[in-house]
């Protein structure tokens, strides 16, 4: 198992998760669904190392990485509002995980291969406040992958976007998480990123999973009639 | 025209602004151009001018220099006693600077922290380091607000992708924090010089108003009104209400230009 998540409960006063149980296998792209206020969320920051949970473990190849710090577990995450450091410009934001570890040439030659396979290579001198949603976006997936992480967390990352922009960038996303073959866990709540990209879907509701599976199977078997309804299923 | 409460509101700030120009205003009718400038070339001022910009300029290094951290943990920090810690340091900005100007002459003139002080040869009390510790302590609280309010303002989401990264805790303050709360720095500094400058009662008590020693820009109107010589007075309020005037122009312009 690539990743292993086990009973993991969260208290953050006005909201609880309870008893998470995750299984994912490497190169899985998981799409966790669920309404506003459900813990997609808060599931995601907890992986990343951004809350403490009161119980249960993550396991990410065999290592107990619960208590790691964000930084020490390579994990890269993407938001709905791209989160690009307004302070520097595209090429700066790709490059910047990478100058921890890298020399100059390397770094250049990985920021204008990814620049490249998200087509923004003509932006890489441009600061973000001049760039349009779709080229923030690319830019924040860039800077995720660049540094080649063991799991890519996204937050809603098509969400602010055009439904042709939308399009565009699954289909790009899909394209460069091939080449560095990541693991991916991506929050959702709109059903086309189920479809184009999720091998796993994992359905939550008031901090509880309700149900998991492939798409094919939440979508033609739900347990429970919430399921049904949010994914506009009929429940046999 | 229709009266309404948005108007009413507008007539208010009018009529007051105006009543406060008029009163900034007589500072600058009254004397003698000519008697103005002789006053500011006179060894006294040149004195307490030399002083007030050194010593608010020290003071305000410190204060800024402490505000950071303070400012960061009281906006990102989660601990026990932070609403205790809050009010502690936002009080100096309630009472009256006299009081301040007290508290800080016992602590450093009768407690144990006043003695450790001295015998390590450093002599606060009535000396020009007190000045700068009376500016210290007038101008942080300011420091402390506006750097607090520029932290919460950032998106901690930025500290998180920078961590996730591969960024440790403080190098995520040096990178991405810091460049991005820079103009509400430069808006802390300017603020802060501004009151370390114009600092009076806790100045006069802690270190005195000894005449070409201690003596910063508010002591010299002070002890000018004392004296009768009212041009000298008026003299050193321009002086002092043309750095207060510069500070404010720059805090809004930066203000303005937040691009963040």
């Amino acid at each position: 198992m690539f990743i292993k998540i086990v009973h993991l409960s969260i208290d953050l006063k006005d909201f609880q998760l309870r008893n998470v149980n995750l299984d994912i296998e490497k190169g899985d792209y998981v799409v966790i669904i669920g309404p506003t206020g459900s813990g997609k969320s808060v599931i995601l920051e907890t992986i990343a190392g951004f809350y403490t949970p009161e119980a249960g473990k993550i396991i990410l190849e065999g290592q107990d990485i619960t208590h790691f710090p964000p930084e020490k577990r390579n994990m890269s995450i993407v938001y709905q509002d791209y989160m690009l450091f307004p302070h520097m410009t595209v090429y700066e934001n790709i490059a910047y995980g990478l100058k921890k570890t890298s020399d100059k040439d390397h770094i250049e030659k990985e920021v204008k291969t990814i620049a490249s396979l998200l087509k923004i290579e003509h932006l890489l001198h441009r600061l973000p406040g001049t760039l349009s949603g779709g080229e923030c976006q690319r830019t924040a997936i860039a800077r995720a992958l660049v540094v080649k992480p063991r799991l890519l967390l996204m937050d809603e990352p098509f969400s602010a976007l055009d439904i042709k922009t939308k399009k565009e960038l699954r289909q790009l996303v899909k394209t460069a998480l091939k080449e560095y073959q990541t693991t991916t866990i991506h929050i959702t709540h709109d059903l086309d990123d189920v479809w184009h990209l999720a091998t796993k879907v994992v359905m939550i509701r008031k901090g509880r999973v309700l149900q998991i599976g492939p798409p094919e199977h939440i979508f033609t078997n739900p347990t429970d009639d919430f399921v049904a309804n949010f994914v506009g299923a009929n429940r046999s | 025209m229709q009266v309404s409460f948005k108007n009413i509101c507008i007539a208010v700030s009018i009529f007051f602004t105006l009543i406060l120009f008029i009163a900034i205003s007589s500072l600058f009718v009254v004397p003698k151009p000519h008697d103005v400038i002789m006053a500011l070339r006179t060894p006294e001022m040149v004195y307490s001018l030399k002083l007030s910009v050194l010593t608010a300029l020290m003071a305000t290094t410190c204060a800024i220099s402490m505000a950071i951290p303070i400012g960061y943990a009281l906006s990102k920090g989660s601990f026990r006693g932070k609403g205790i810690v809050k009010s502690i340091v936002d009080l100096p900005m309630a009472f009256p600077e006299l009081v301040l100007g007290l508290a800080l002459l016992l602590l450093f003139g009768n407690t144990a922290i006043g003695k450790i002080i001295e015998a390590m040869g450093i002599r606060i009390v009535f000396t020009k380091a007190g000045v700068v510790v009376a500016q210290f302590f007038t101008g942080l609280p300011y420091a402390v607000r506006i750097l607090c309010s520029t932290f919460n303002s950032i998106n901690p989401r930025y500290e998180l992708v920078s961590r996730s990264l591969g960024y440790g805790e403080f190098e995520t303050f040096k990178n991405v924090t810091l460049p991005l709360a820079k103009n509400g720095i430069f808006a802390a500094t300017i603020i802060t010089f501004a009151r370390c400058i114009g600092a009076f009662g806790a100045v006069l008590i802690l270190a005195g108003g000894s005449y070409m020693k201690t003596e910063i820009l508010p002591i010299t109107l002070y002890l000018n009104i004392s004296y009768g010589n009212i041009g000298m007075a008026i003299s050193s309020g321009i002086v002092l209400i043309l750095i207060s005037f510069l500070a404010i122009a720059t805090f809004e312009w930066l203000e303005r230009g937040n691009v963040y």
